[in-house]
């Protein structure tokens, strides 16, 4: 493989690496916030992705004019499942943790229905908008534009995240995950800050699928084949951990971009998935994990 | 300012308490003596709203019946809870600033801080290490200090004197004295008995889930049928 090839594979695998960061950030978020998978995640970036289609199909407004709107939507989702879904089902006496994996997976068929019922099941694509068939030539790599935009924005997601996580309402938010208890004793809610940590992991999925939906085509089942590579993703690095999340989302891009450029194209998960078995035989935890 | 009336409990579906009537006046050093098992940590959870109670319980005159944990604390109940409860990836000064996150919008709120170095110079001294790295009596201190942070009226502790040295056990105690000459008032559970009597007003001998004997915890602390009957000493 000469070397130009070599660095366009690679930078293929970071483009769309980092967006799998994004996507896991927001799974891992919730996870390690109070331990529950929501199995609705991949359905909550394919809601952003049609949310960008709609509008812009409705108003032809460009995507990523749209990307503050779509956060905004996603992170009032987020919290509203949380409050109408989530805090219920963890009320419950019996069996808590068959019954939120049931009420997220059972959200995601619900969400995936209801697309191919609004939307139907063909695929579409957010065609002609800014940076819609540009590309940048790096000394002869080539990297096109709405792939660059994607994931230079889910870098300043995560550097958002990690703001947050600095401020007093990050720190409210760490001591909830390590004792949702005793945050009580020094009057926090921790209902409120549970609904907050779905706000920001549906956000930061939403901002993903906005500007996936730059470039990747949107159906009802987008969100499955990503969220299958986020579970992936966060369980290299490690469950609960941001850091974690960026660094296994870029190497899962670079796995999949070699394995495909490599191999075969249609085996590039084949790759992606004998990673995730050597982790869970060789580190379970997860290279950032805690425990 | 706290008043029980014929408060029942149950913990993991035993009853653990039954028929008690409690008192604290504003000011004083209320202390709650008893064997392993007798129900007194129950006792503060029920005050604190994290288990559910049958009766009355009063604060300031209004009920915290229904009332959600988080509510009891903001109205002015602090617990220091058994096993401290600290956040322990997080520094020193986390865990104490996050003590007045409720109050965010007040300017003054992190006055208290000021309040807890006094008390506990030590914890100045390790404001950014983590709370897992202190030693049992620094991290009993923290607990104390971060209960103070919320600024309550009612300070409750649970057992503060286990598993630590028993040269802090006095130096803790003598803490909690000088946070009631600051003006909190303070429900202390302590299984040491000689300690807490000395440094408290009055006191409640609880057994089994009642309370059998009460009084000036002189009396109680010279009684020694008391002390064998119902403490095993």
């Amino acid at each position: 493989m000469p070397v130009a090839e070599i660095l366009q594979v690679a930078a293929g695998g970071l483009l769309m690496g980092l967006i799998y960061a994004l996507v896991a950030a927001g799974l891992s978020l919730i996870f390690g916030l109070m331990d529950v998978v929501n199995f609705a995640h991949g359905e909550l970036m394919m809601l952003a992705m049609y949310a960008v289609f709609a509008i812009w199909q409705l108003t032809g407004a460009d995507p990523l004019l749209l990307l503050p709107v779509v956060a905004v939507l996603l992170f009032g989702l987020g919290m509203a499942i949380y409050r109408g879904l989530i805090a219920r089902a963890l009320s419950v006496q019996f069996n808590r943790g068959m019954v939120q994996i049931f009420v997220t997976f059972g959200l995601a068929i619900f969400i995936r229905g209801a697309a191919q019922f609004v939307w139907g099941g063909e695929f579409r694509s957010v065609t002609g908008h800014w940076l819609a068939d540009r590309s940048l030539n790096l000394g002869g790599v080539f990297l096109p534009l709405p792939q660059v935009a994607a994931s230079l924005v889910c870098l300043a997601a995560f550097a958002g995240l990690l703001m947050v996580s600095r401020t007093e309402f990050g720190k409210a938010l760490e001591a909830t995950r390590e004792d949702r208890d005793a945050v009580a004793l020094i009057g926090i809610d921790r209902d409120r800050i549970f609904a907050m940590g779905w706000g920001l992991g549906a956000g930061a999925v939403g901002i993903a699928g906005v500007m996936l939906a730059g470039f990747y085509y949107v159906g009802p089942n987008v969100g499955a084949s990503f969220a299958v590579i986020a579970y992936v993703t966060v369980a290299l690095g490690g469950f609960g951990s941001m850091l974690g999340a960026l660094v296994a989302g870029v190497l899962i891009g670079e796995v999949e971009a070699f394995t495909a450029a490599l191999w075969e194209p249609s085996l590039k998960q084949v790759g992606v998935f004998a990673v995730y078995l050597l982790v869970l035989t060789f580190r379970p935890r997860g290279l950032f994990g805690k425990m | 300012m706290l008043t029980m009336q014929d408060v029942a409990a149950s913990y993991r579906g035993l009853k653990a308490l039954q028929g008690i009537s409690l008192e604290v006046g504003r000011g004083e050093i209320v202390a709650v003596v008893g064997a392993n098992g007798a129900g007194k940590s129950t006792l503060l959870k029920a005050i604190a709203g994290q288990v559910a109670t049958e009766g009355t319980i009063l604060f300031d005159g209004a009920s915290l019946a229904g009332v959600p944990p988080h509510m009891i604390a903001r109205r002015g109940v602090g617990l220091v809870p058994e096993g401290r409860k600290l956040f322990p990836r997080l520094t020193v000064e986390d865990n104490l600033r996050l003590g007045a996150y409720a109050k965010r919008g007040d300017p003054n709120r992190f006055a208290p801080l000021e309040l807890v170095f006094q008390l506990f110079p030590r914890l100045a001294e390790r404001l950014s290490q983590r709370a897992e790295t202190l030693s049992g009596g620094e991290q009993q201190m923290l607990a104390i200090g971060r209960a103070l942070m919320t600024q309550p009226r009612l300070l409750m502790l649970d057992e503060p004197s286990q598993g630590i040295m028993p040269k802090l056990v006095d130096d803790i105690l003598a803490a909690v004295s000088r946070i009631r000459d600051l003006g909190v008032t303070v429900l202390l559970v302590e299984q040491r008995l000689v300690e807490a009597l000395e440094i408290a007003d009055r006191a409640y001998v609880l057994q089994t889930g009642r309370i059998v004997m009460q009084g000036a915890a002189k009396d109680i602390a010279a009684d020694g049928a008391v002390r064998r009957a119902y403490l095993g000493m």
